[in-house]
C-alpha cells in the first residue's frame, strides 16, 4: 500500500470516527480496480457493508436474503450489475459499456464482497465509471473507488450527486 | 475464488470500527445472520417481548399448509383449523383460547385489518382464504397486549403478513392432488414506468373428502404498482377473490357411534356459502436518518352468505335449523405514524413514535331461517356504521448495551350506531379506552435477553350488542355490552442464543379479560360473557445444527378460567410442534411436522373433554433444473382419524323425539397428496 492510498483511507476513517455523538450508521461502499498483468485482466473488488446489503434486499425484495444461496446471489448480481459499469476510453471512441465478468463474491456478518473482471483488457481501456451501488438506497451512500496503476493510486467518489465519472 | 489484491488493513479496521461504533436505528435492520447462514431472523436486539418473532419467505414456503390459514401456524401456539366448508373463515386457537373465527388475534395483511367487528357470524371473522403464499415476505408475530401500536382483537395475539413489492422471479405452478385438489396460479413482477408491476393470478379447487363435496371454488387475484424501496417509496394495490363452496359442518358423535352417519357426512347438504373480497390500497413510507413515516389507506368490500345448521331439527322439526348470516359491508380507515430516532450518545439511543389509526365499516348483515338456502323468517337485519379511532405514543429507549425500554400509552374511541329491524335493538353507543404498555428489556449477555412486559389491551364486542334490548329470538331482555372489554397481560420472558445455531425463547405470562366472548352454538355467534384469567407457559426452539438441517419445537400449555372457576369451553390447553426441514441437500429439499393440538374442556364443568389430535405432515421438493421444481406435499400422513374441532351442545337429528346433549366434531381430512410443479424465471 503506497503512502496516497493510505492517506485516503486514513482521512475517511478520521472523518467517520470523528463524526458527532449525533450521527447516525454510516454507509460505505470501496472499489479497488486493478490490472493482473499475469493475467491480463482488469479485476475489480467490491466492499460492501453487509448491514447495507441487507436492507438493500429486503427492502427490494420484502424479504430475507442468504447470500451464501447461488440463487440469492444472483439477485444482489443483478442489482450491481444494474449499478456499476465501466465504459470504454473516450478516446477511443468506444463509449460502450466494457463487458464485466462475474467472478463470484463471498459474505461474512460484517461485509459483502464482490468480485469482477473485465477480460484481457488493461486497466487505461477504462473511460469512465459509473457507479450508484447503494446510492439510489440509502441517500448518505458514499462509494470510494481506488483505481490501482503501476504504483499510482487514483481515488475516485461516488455519491448521490456523483454517479459517473471520468476514469482518468 | 481469485483473491485479486489483499484488502487494506485499513479498510477492515474501518469497517470494524463503523460496526462497532453505530447504534443500531430504527430503520434499520440490525444485522443478521440470515444474510450469510440463511438462519432464522434473530429478534436478539429487536424483539421486545420472548414472544415476538418474524418469519421469512423461505422458512414459510417449506412448510405444508392444507390451506392457506395454516401459514399463520408459524406462529408457535397458534392452531388453524376448520370446521366447516373451505371458503369459510378458519378456526384460530392461541394461548389458551379458543378465538373462534379469530376474535383476539389481530391480522393484517399489508396494513389491511382482515378482521371483521360485528360480523354477522361471529366477531372479529377472519378470513385469509383471499391470501397466495407466494407472495407473502414475511410473517410478524407478537402475542400479548404490550405494545401501543396493537388495538382491537390483539390481546392474544398479532399477526402481520407482509406482501413483497416485486418477485426475484416470475412463478407458474400447477398442483394436483387427490380428492379433487387442483391449484394454478401465476406471478410476476416486471419494471414498469420506472415502477414494478406486481401481478399474481390464483384458480383453486377442492373437493375435499367428504361424502358431499365442498365444491370449494376460488378465484384471486391481485395487482400493485410500486416505486421505489418499501422503507422509501410508495404502493397501490388491488386485490379481488371470490369463493363459493359447499360445508360440512360438524356432526354428532352419537350418529357416527350408531352408524347412522359415516365421519364425512353431512346432515344438511345446503350447509355452505360464498365470500368475495375486492380491496384498494396504498401504503406510502418514508426514511430518513433522522425520522421514519408511513402512512397507510385501504377500502375494502366484503360480502359473505354463509348458510349452517348446527343443530338439524332442534328449533324447527319440519324445516330445520338452517340459518343464513349475510354480510355485507365496506371497511376504510387509514394508519399513519412517526418515529423520531434520538441519538443521546454513544451507547443510549431513542425512538419517539406517534401514531393514528382511523377505520369506518358501513355493515348490512342479519340473520334468517333459512332452508336449503331459503329464506323462511327473518331473525334480525341490522344496518351497522362502527367507527374508530385510536392514537398512541411510545418511546423505545436503548439505555446502554444491557437495558431497553418501551413505554407506550394509546387511546381509542369507538361508535356504534345500529338500525336494526326492531326499534328497541337499534341505538348508538359510544365507548373509550386508554391502554398503558411498558416492556423491559434486560441484556446482561450478549446472547441473551431477559424480558418483562406489561400492558393493556382490548376487544371490541359486537354492535348489536352495545345496544341491543331484547333477543330477537326469544324476544328475552338483554343487557347492553359494554363496547370495549379491557384485558390485562404481564409476562416474563427469556431468549437466547447462547448455544451456537440455536435460538430459544420461554415465556411465562397472565392474560386478564373483563368478559369473554362465548360462543353461542345455536345463535351461530358471539356474546359477551364473565371475567376470565389465563396462565401460560410458552416454549419456542429453533436449532440449525447444519447448513442444510433445521430443527424447530414449540410447546405451550395455558390454563384458562372463568373468574368464577368455570372451565372455559374449547379453550387450548397444550399445543405443539416438531418439524425437521431440510434444503439443498443436492437437489432434495423436504420437511416432516407434527402438529399435535391437545385436549380441550367442552363444558364448563370439565365433564365433557375433546380429545387431543396429531397429525403429521410432510413434503419432498425436487429441482429438476435451475427453474424447475417438482413437489409432493403429504397430508396427515399417517392417516389419523382425529377431530379438527369438537364442541358440546344439544342437537336434534331427523327422527329423534328431543334435544339431546353430544359432543359435535369435524374430521381432520384423511391421508391426502398433492403434487406440484412450479416453474420460475
Amino acid at each position: 500500500m503506497n503512502m496516497k492510498h493510505l492517506a485516503t483511507l486514513a482521512a475517511l476513517t478520521l472523518a467517520l470516527l470523528s463524526a458527532p455523538a449525533s450521527a447516525h450508521l454510516f454507509h460505505v461502499g470501496i472499489t479497488d480496480i486493478s490490472f493482473n498483468a499475469r493475467t491480463g485482466n482488469t479485476e475489480i473488488v467490491h466492499t460492501y457493508m453487509a448491514h447495507d446489503v441487507e436492507a438493500l434486499l429486503a427492502n427490494l425484495y420484502g424479504r430475507q436474503f442468504d447470500l451464501t444461496d447461488p440463487e440469492d446471489q444472483d439477485v444482489l448480481r443483478k442489482y450491481v450489475e444494474g449499478r456499476f459499469w465501466v465504459t470504454g476510453q473516450a478516446a477511443g471512441q468506444d463509449k460502450s459499456r466494457l463487458n464485466l465478468r462475474w467472478v463470484g463474491m463471498t459474505a461474512d456478518a460484517e461485509r459483502v464482497t464482490v468480485f469482477q473482471e473485465i477480460e484481457q483488457t488493461p486497466l487505461w481501456k477504462a473511460g469512465a465509471i459509473h457507479d450508484n451501488v447503494l446510492v439510489d438506497f440509502l441517500p448518505s451512500q458514499v462509494n470510494t473507488v481506488n483505481l490501482n496503476e503501476g504504483n499510482a493510486v487514483r481515488t475516485l467518489t461516488f455519491d448521490r450527486n456523483n454517479q459517473e465519472q471520468p476514469a482518468r | 475464488m481469485p483473491i485479486l489484491r489483499p484488502l487494506p488493513c485499513a479498510l477492515a479496521a474501518l469497517f470494524a470500527a463503523q460496526l462497532a461504533a453505530s447504534p443500531a436505528c430504527a430503520d434499520d435492520l440490525v444485522l443478521q445472520r440470515v444474510l450469510v447462514e440463511g438462519s432464522r431472523l434473530s429478534q436478539l436486539g429487536i424483539a421486545d417481548s420472548a414472544n415476538a418473532g418474524s418469519v421469512g419467505q423461505k422458512e414459510l414456503a417449506a412448510r405444508t399448509t392444507y390451506r392457506p390459514g395454516e401459514m399463520l401456524e408459524a406462529m408457535p401456539g397458534l392452531i388453524v383449523s376448520q370446521h366447516s366448508g373451505e371458503g369459510k373463515a378458519n378456526q384460530f386457537y392461541l394461548r389458551g383460547f379458543n378465538l373462534d373465527h379469530g376474535t383476539d388475534l389481530a391480522t393484517w395483511v399489508d396494513g389491511m385489518p382482515v378482521n371483521q367487528r360485528s360480523h354477522a357470524h361471529g366477531q372479529g371473522w377472519t378470513d385469509v382464504n383471499f391470501l397466495i403464499p407466494e407472495l407473502v415476505g414475511r410473517l410478524d408475530y407478537r402475542k400479548g397486549p404490550y405494545s401501543a401500536r396493537d388495538a382491537d382483537f390483539a390481546s392474544a395475539g398479532n399477526a402481520e403478513i407482509s406482501y413483497a413489492n416485486r418477485l426475484t422471479k416470475d412463478i407458474a405452478s400447477v398442483t394436483l392432488g387427490q380428492d379433487g385438489f387442483t391449484r394454478a396460479m401465476l406471478a410476476g413482477s416486471p419494471e414498469l414506468l420506472g415502477g414494478t408491476l406486481l401481478y399474481a393470478l390464483e384458480s383453486l379447487e377442492n373437493e375435499g373428502p367428504w361424502t358431499r363435496p365442498d365444491d370449494y371454488r376460488k378465484r384471486n387475484g391481485m395487482l400493485r404498482y410500486s416505486r421505489g424501496y418499501a422503507n422509501n417509496g410508495w404502493s397501490v394495490t388491488a386485490m379481488a377473490y371470490r369463493g363459493k363452496w359447499n360445508a360440512t359442518d360438524q356432526i354428532p358423535l352419537r350418529a357416527v357411534a350408531d352408524g347412522t352417519l359415516g365421519r364425512f357426512d353431512a346432515i344438511d347438504d345446503t350447509d355452505g356459502g360464498n365470500a368475495r373480497r375486492y380491496s384498494l390500497s396504498g401504503i406510502w413510507r418514508q426514511t430518513g436518518m433522522e425520522s421514519a413515516s408511513k402512512l397507510s389507506a385501504y377500502v375494502i368490500r366484503n360480502q359473505l352468505d354463509l348458510y349452517s345448521n348446527f343443530t338439524y331439527f332442534m328449533n324447527d322439526p319440519v324445516n330445520g335449523d338452517q340459518f343464513a348470516q349475510p354480510d355485507r359491508r365496506v371497511t376504510s380507515g387509514a394508519d399513519a405514524t412517526h418515529t423520531w430516532h434520538l441519538h443521546r450518545s454513544d451507547t443510549m439511543a431513542s425512538d419517539l413514535t406517534v401514531g393514528a389509526r382511523l377505520q369506518n365499516d358501513n355493515i348490512f348483515n342479519g340473520l334468517y331461517d333459512t332452508r336449503a338456502r331459503q329464506k323462511i323468517a327473518t331473525t334480525r337485519e341490522d344496518h351497522i356504521v362502527e367507527t374508530s379511532g385510536g392514537m398512541f405514543i411510545e418511546s423505545a429507549t436503548r439505555w446502554n448495551e444491557a437495558l431497553r425500554t418501551v413505554l407506550g400509552i394509546r387511546a381509542d374511541r369507538y361508535r356504534f350506531d345500529v338500525a336494526s329491524d326492531l326499534a328497541a335493538n337499534s341505538g348508538r353507543a359510544n365507548d373509550t379506552q386508554v391502554s398503558p404498555s411498558f416492556s423491559l428489556i434486560l441484556a446482561p449477555f450478549a446472547s441473551t435477553e431477559f424480558y418483562l412486559n406489561y400492558g393493556h389491551g382490548f376487544h371490541s364486542n359486537d354492535a348489536r350488542g352495545t345496544v341491543a334490548a331484547f333477543d330477537p329470538k326469544t324476544l328475552e331482555a338483554l343487557e347492553r355490552a359494554p363496547g370495549l372489554v379491557r384485558s390485562r397481560g404481564m409476562e416474563l420472558g427469556l431468549r437466547t442464543e447462547a448455544i451456537p445455531k440455536m435460538q430459544t425463547a420461554v415465556s411465562l405470562y397472565r392474560l386478564d379479560f373483563d368478559s369473554e366472548l362465548t360462543y353461542i352454538g345455536d345463535a351461530g355467534m358471539t356474546e359477551a360473557g364473565d371475567a376470565s384469567r389465563r396462565v401460560g407457559i410458552e416454549f419456542s426452539n429453533y436449532w440449525r445444527p447444519l447448513k442444510w438441517l433445521s430443527v424447530d419445537f414449540d410447546a405451550a400449555f395455558a390454563r384458562a378460567r372463568s373468574n368464577n372457576g368455570d372451565r372455559i369451553p374449547g379453550a387450548v390447553e397444550g399445543v405443539g410442534q416438531l418439524a425437521l426441514t431440510f434444503d439443498k441437500l443436492g437437489p432434495w429439499s423436504g420437511a416432516l411436522r407434527m402438529r399435535y393440538f391437545g385436549p380441550r374442556p367442552l363444558i364448563e364443568d370439565n365433564s365433557v373433554r375433546s380429545q387431543a389430535s396429531t397429525t403429521l405432515n410432510g413434503r419432498v421438493g425436487y429441482k429438476i433444473n435451475k427453474g424447475l421444481q417438482l413437489e409432493l406435499e403429504a397430508f396427515n400422513l399417517t392417516n389419523r382419524r382425529d377431530s379438527a374441532i369438537d364442541y358440546y351442545y344439544a342437537s336434534q337429528l331427523a327422527g329423534e323425539l328431543s334435544p339431546r346433549d353430544d359432543i359435535h366434531f369435524h374430521p381432520i381430512e384423511p391421508r391426502s397428496l398433492r403434487v406440484t410443479l412450479t416453474k420460475t424465471w
